[in-house]
């Protein structure tokens, strides 16, 4: 695993043609600087960092809302799940489904008398349609991880809190929140991590990239440069560029949240 | 329970959790059905209750469209690659949790680094590795990639669990003449035993549904996984809804199976991950 990562850092310095090899120093990376489409790209991850609060909102209100025990919560929390165990090829071609010109969507449309809707064919509908199946699909796991934030909290605060005669909504607000900050803090970030490198799958079964670039990720570029167009070295630099990005995240998650490799030893 | 949330705020918040679930189960029902009734009977009223069921859809893709071969492609490659990495991962965390193996905070550090590759860093380089030894378009190839990149989580799960073992039991098992293999075997895997389903519940469900490799690994259709097979009908051809629905269930029938059977290992394995 070290080895393979090490070879693809060594690719990215270099232009392959057929079976030779050619060391051609920075010059994968200057041109993957000066690329339009790579621009276009990189802002399309940016966009994409919308579904990170979405997702964040969603679980946590899910979360806070099965912690109150509601009545078949056990229920909610294994179909909130389902999604999670499903490959992207399944949900990727499920949202292609209900969301084709002739999908369960529009057709639902039609029965208001509504136009039908190309929303795969659309930049900004397929980019909403592909943050729709992110948020979809990623929930129910970072609800869990919330709910296991919760239930760490120990419970002779809320009695406390009840005692002093506090509301249901201070609690929330100056007991529970605060308490799993930590939490919260760490699902952030891997969410942000996700829209760098989870979303090849989606954008590989639900637009193939399209229209135009429109919905091409960098992880999706990487596959589009070295194995659709064939240049390994270009699409090893922008590997290479991703695991910085990646690298940055995770250095500073374990800065911030004190989470290491150390810990764990 | 005064104080909690009023009665009619639960009920409130239960419509809405309900809606949520909805919003899940639906579309599931929804490709259940259209899975299991004729094409024309699917045109007529999409969305009404099917006029009547068949099987048909499901054999269709099954027996023309590959899939029943992919599944089986997926069945064996990732049950071998799940039972081999299985007893890799046990030996390598049960040597590192008990005994003192030079370099294990080395070892240990490099598994967790690796844990944060992104799949799309390490491919290309797969692809060449794998190209040079004559394993790019072969399913054992595949499954050594699986096996290599389920590692790292599996281990690092299984140092914790093996450490809970007490080390009084181990060296009781020792007095009693059990040997290296003898104690993890009789002794250290009973006791492990929930902490294995769960590192081999969710080996098996990320290789299962992992994409990147196996569509790039494997180039040749004939020899297709599941996933892949399934993404390139839904990309290639405009099929019949009622096929792609029916291969989507196929496809998700083993997931979702695994997850009513096993839920409480699966979840908790997954939540694991956050306390590192």
């Amino acid at each position: 695993m070290v080895y393979p990562a090490c070879y693809a850092f060594y690719l990215s310095f270099t232009r392959t043609k057929g079976l030779s090899t050619r060391w051609i120093w920075f010059e994968n990376y200057t041109r993957l600087a000066a690329d339009p489409v790579v621009h276009q790209v990189f802002l399309n991850n940016v966009k994409f960092l919308v579904s990170v609060p979405m997702v964040i909102a969603v679980a946590l209100v899910t979360a806070v809302l099965l912690f109150e025990k509601i009545r078949g919560w056990r229920f909610f929390r294994v179909v909130f799940f389902i999604p999670n165990v499903l490959s992207a090829a399944v949900i990727g071609l499920l949202f292609r489904t209900v969301f084709g010109y002739n999908g369960l969507v529009n057709g639902l449309l039609g029965t208001f008398g509504a136009e039908p809707v190309e929303f795969l064919t659309k930049g900004k509908w397929a980019m909403g349609i592909i943050i729709l199946a992110l948020v979809w699909s990623g929930f129910g796991y970072q609800t869990l991880l919330l709910l296991s934030g919760l239930t760490a909290i120990p419970t002779a605060i809320y009695e406390a809190a009840i005692l002093d005669g506090a509301t249901w909504w201070q609690r929330l607000w100056r007991i529970t929140l605060p308490n799993i900050r930590q939490t919260l803090g760490f699902v952030f970030i891997i969410n942000v991590i996700y829209t760098f490198t989870a979303l090849f799958g989606f954008v590989f079964v639900i637009t193939a990239g399209g229209p135009g670039y429109d919905t091409t990720t960098i992880d999706y570029l990487v596959y589009l440069r070295a194995f659709s167009g064939s240049q390994m070295g270009s699409g090893a630099a922008l590997a290479v560029v991703l695991f910085v990005i990646v690298g940055i995240l995770t250095l500073i998650q374990a800065r911030v949240f004190g989470l290491n490799g150390k810990d764990a030893v | 329970m005064e104080n909690t949330l009023s009665r009619p705020v639960r009920g409130v918040v239960f419509c809405a959790l309900l809606l949520t679930a909805i919003s899940i189960i639906y579309p599931i029902a929804f490709i259940f059905l259209t899975a299991s009734r004729p094409e024309m009977d699917y045109m007529k009223n999409p969305f009404g209750w099917p006029g009547e069921f068949t099987f048909d859809n499901f054999v269709t893709v099954w027996n023309g469209y590959g899939v029943g071969k992919a599944f089986l492609n997926s069945l064996v490659t990732v049950s071998i690659a799940t039972v081999v990495m299985l007893s890799l991962a046990v030996l390598a965390a049960y040597g590192i949790a008990k005994y003192d193996v030079p370099f294990s905070r080395l070892i240990t550090g490099t598994f967790v680094s690796v844990m944060l590759l992104p799949a799309q860093v390490l491919v290309i380089p797969l692809y060449l590795l794998l190209s040079k030894v004559n394993l790019v378009g072969e399913l054992p190839g595949l499954g050594a990639v699986f096996v290599a990149t389920s590692m790292p989580f599996s281990v690092f799960f299984l140092i914790t669990t093996f450490r809970s073992v007490p080390t009084e039991v181990m060296e009781a098992a020792k007095l009693d003449g059990a040997g290296f293999l003898r104690t993890l075997v009789s002794v250290v895997l009973p006791m492990g035993t929930s902490g294995v389903a769960t590192v081999g519940l969710l080996g098996f469900l990320a290789m299962w549904n992992e994409l990147l490799f196996s569509f790039i690994l494997i180039p040749d259709d004939s020899k297709r996984m599941l996933t892949a097979a399934l993404a390139s009908i839904g990309s290639r051809y405009e099929i019949d809804q009622t096929l792609v629905a029916s291969g989507l269930l196929i496809s998700a029938s083993v997931p979702i199976i695994l997850l009513f059977f096993a839920s409480r290992y699966i979840m908790k394995g997954l939540t694991a991950g956050y306390s590192r």
